[in-house]
């Protein structure tokens, strides 16, 4: 995947070419080149610390590589900031919950909307004949988000009294609300036990086969990720180590060697 | 016990994001209404003049504050700088032969202006950093006013305000002061509740809370501070105005020093950051609280038969506040809205307290 890849951009959501993003003297990406194409769900691993939320980082506008381009869409995105990543229908979840507390579920979800509903001063003076008919259509799609990932109990509570599990679920749905059509998610299922893995694993799922995203998955369960991405790569140390199907890369050799160590 | 829940349904999302979805909650700011407008008829022209009016005035730049601070996290030292700004303006304005109501609108963009400006300075930095850039807009302001005779009308000066006319009414007595200051509260909080449910409020908590996480989802916090401080500080800048119009009548530099700015904080921490009650509570407290404190430790001393010097006298009461400010930041950090927030909920359920949820 060199320079080559990028003239025919049109099945290819995201190019990534030859990124490369060091931190003083570490090197947390060395020459990464990757693909998604549309509408596949696309898998991401490598042990701890293999720059794997770099990578997302890189992608989403937190830190921009210092050489390499990542091209969206055939637009080509490096170093531009992250809000403005996200008006191209980019939309993420974090690895630490990134929720914000003080505000009740709804609101949080709501806030996914944002990039649709271009807020101002004066629609909130003239609450009653600006803000008021985009806020009730705004509405109607978080509920139907919110009926999608079963979160109808927990809409009134503040976001930081549910369980993980559930702010996990909570921070999909407002990535999901968003309508991106490239959403990124950050190990979605960390700390999660086997029932709600499944769960999250089916939201998926159906966020592609209903919504038409594409989907760039960072996992560390094995299972999950050989079980729904249709292409993945692993990353070891800030390099790649194999791309392909699941099954070829989880016995690659080289990925055997990065997660159980080598035969001495 | 009033405020029961149970049997409010709303069945669509316009009743669910009214402003007060439980009847009792409407009702009773109805009657707080009624009694705001009928006040002149209800109290007695000293409690208006002393009390009430300046209550309503401080309530109006607390809450200008608060959207700064509360909403969008943004800490302001320098706040009493902005209401000058607006004070001064606005009696420039007038004496100049503009009509009062124009004069009260650029009183607020003069306000936004210089706050802008400041902030957009300050905003590089972040939390306490952020606070003393914003603590140098006062000193800058402060020696402007002092110091340039063409706006402070050089040092120690006192410029009077000028007869007020608004929307055709010419505004002399005691009761249009207090209409005209009620009127900028009504307006002042009409936008703060309407900020809670709608995009621009929520932005700004994102921008709060997390601002990279908010960023992901599109928000461009440097915008939205931006424009926070301008909306911030041309409330404050119409509150100043008004505070110079209808109370003082006058406008001199010390009105607006940095103790001041310390008292209008107070005023919003000890309220509830992010509570448009308590910005209500807080500047009652902050103005009402050292009054009550020396006629309470005036009376007790004098029941008790106590022997106090009269200077330890004067003093005592600034002890109390002290104590209660302290008392309030360890004990209720979240302010008096949260305490009024605890009785209501206990109140929900009452007497059915093991319902709770």
């Amino acid at each position: 995947m060199t320079g080559a890849a990028v003239q025919k951009a049109d099945d290819k959501l995201l190019i990534c070419d030859n990124i490369e993003r060091y931190f003083g003297g570490l090197k947390a990406l060395s020459n990464i080149s990757i693909h998604v194409n549309r509408g596949e769900i696309f898998g991401l691993v490598g042990p701890n610390g293999s720059g794997k939320t770099t990578m997302v980082n890189a992608i989403t506008g937190f830190y921009p590589p210092q050489s390499g381009k990542i091209i969206l869409n055939g637009e080509d995105i490096t170093g531009r900031k992250p809000h403005l990543i996200a008006k191209l229908g980019v939309a993420r979840t974090f690895q630490n919950l990134a929720l914000f507390k003080g505000m009740s579920v709804l609101d949080n979800i709501l806030l996914g909307r944002h990039i649709h509903m271009n807020p101002s001063v004066f629609g909130t003076a003239l609450y009653w004949w600006v803000a008021r008919k985009h806020e009730v259509k705004n509405r109607k799609i978080v509920e139907e988000v919110i009926d999608f990932l079963q979160l109808q109990s927990a809409r009134d509570e503040p976001v930081e009294t549910i369980p993980l599990g559930l702010q996990k679920r909570v921070e999909l749905a407002r990535a999901l609300v968003a309508e991106p059509s490239f959403l990124v998610l950050d190990e979605p299922m960390a700390g999660m036990n086997q029932e709600e893995k499944e769960y999250m694993a089916r939201f998926v799922l159906d966020a592609r086969d209903e919504m038409g995203m594409t989907i760039f998955l960072i996992e560390h369960h094995m299972d999950v990720v050989t079980g729904i991405c249709d292409r993945m790569v692993a990353l070891s140390y800030g390099e790649l180590l194999a791309d392909g199907v699941p099954k070829d890369v989880i016995a690659h050799p080289r990925v055997v060697e990065a997660y159980l160590g080598g035969a001495h | 016990m009033f405020y029961r829940q149970a049997g409010v349904h709303h069945s669509n999302y316009k009743t669910d994001s009214a402003l007060f979805p439980i009847p009792f909650d409407k009702w009773s700011i109805y009657t707080m209404l009624a009694l705001g407008i009928f006040a002149p008829a209800i109290f007695g022209s000293f409690a208006l003049t002393s009390y009430l009016l300046p209550w309503m005035i401080w309530a109006g730049a607390a809450l200008s504050l608060n959207l700064l601070i509360g909403w969008a996290g943004q800490f302001h030292f320098g706040y009493a700088a902005v209401m000058s700004i607006g004070g001064y303006t606005a009696i420039h304005a007038t004496l100049a032969g503009i009509p009062f109501e124009i004069a009260l609108i650029l009183a607020g963009l003069m306000s936004m202006v210089v706050g802008v400006i400041f902030g957009a300075a300050a905003m590089r930095v972040k939390g306490l950093y952020l606070a003393l850039a914003t603590l140098a807009m006062q000193f800058v302001v402060d020696w402007v006013l002092t110091h340039v005779p063409a706006i402070g009308g050089g040092a120690s000066a006192t410029l009077q305000a000028p007869d007020m006319t608004l929307l055709g009414f010419k505004i002399t007595s005691e009761v249009g002061y207090y209409y005209v200051a009620f009127g900028w509260l009504l307006l002042v909080t009409l936008f703060l509740l309407n900020m809670r449910r709608t995009g621009f409020g929520r932005a700004l908590v994102a921008v709060r809370e997390k601002d990279y996480a908010a960023s992901i989802l599109g928000v461009n916090s440097f915008y939205f501070k931006s424009v926070a401080f301008a909306v911030s500080s041309f409330m404050g800048g119409v509150s100043g105005a008004i505070l110079v119009f209808c109370f003082y009548h006058a406008v001199t530099p010390e009105q607006f020093t940095v103790n001041v700015s310390i008292q209008l904080l107070a005023m919003v921490i000890v309220g509830g950051l992010g509570s448009i009650i308590g910005s209500y509570f807080g500047a009652a407290f902050i103005l009402l609280l050292p009054g009550a404190l020396n006629t309470l430790v005036a009376y007790v001393s004098e029941l008790l038969g106590l022997q106090i010097g009269i200077e330890t006298l004067a003093h005592l009461p600034n002890l109390f506040y002290g104590i209660l400010i302290i008392g309030f930041l360890l004990y209720e950090p979240l302010g008096l809205a949260k305490v009024y927030d605890n009785i209501r909920k206990y109140l929900m359920v009452w007497p059915f307290g093991y319902s709770k949820r």
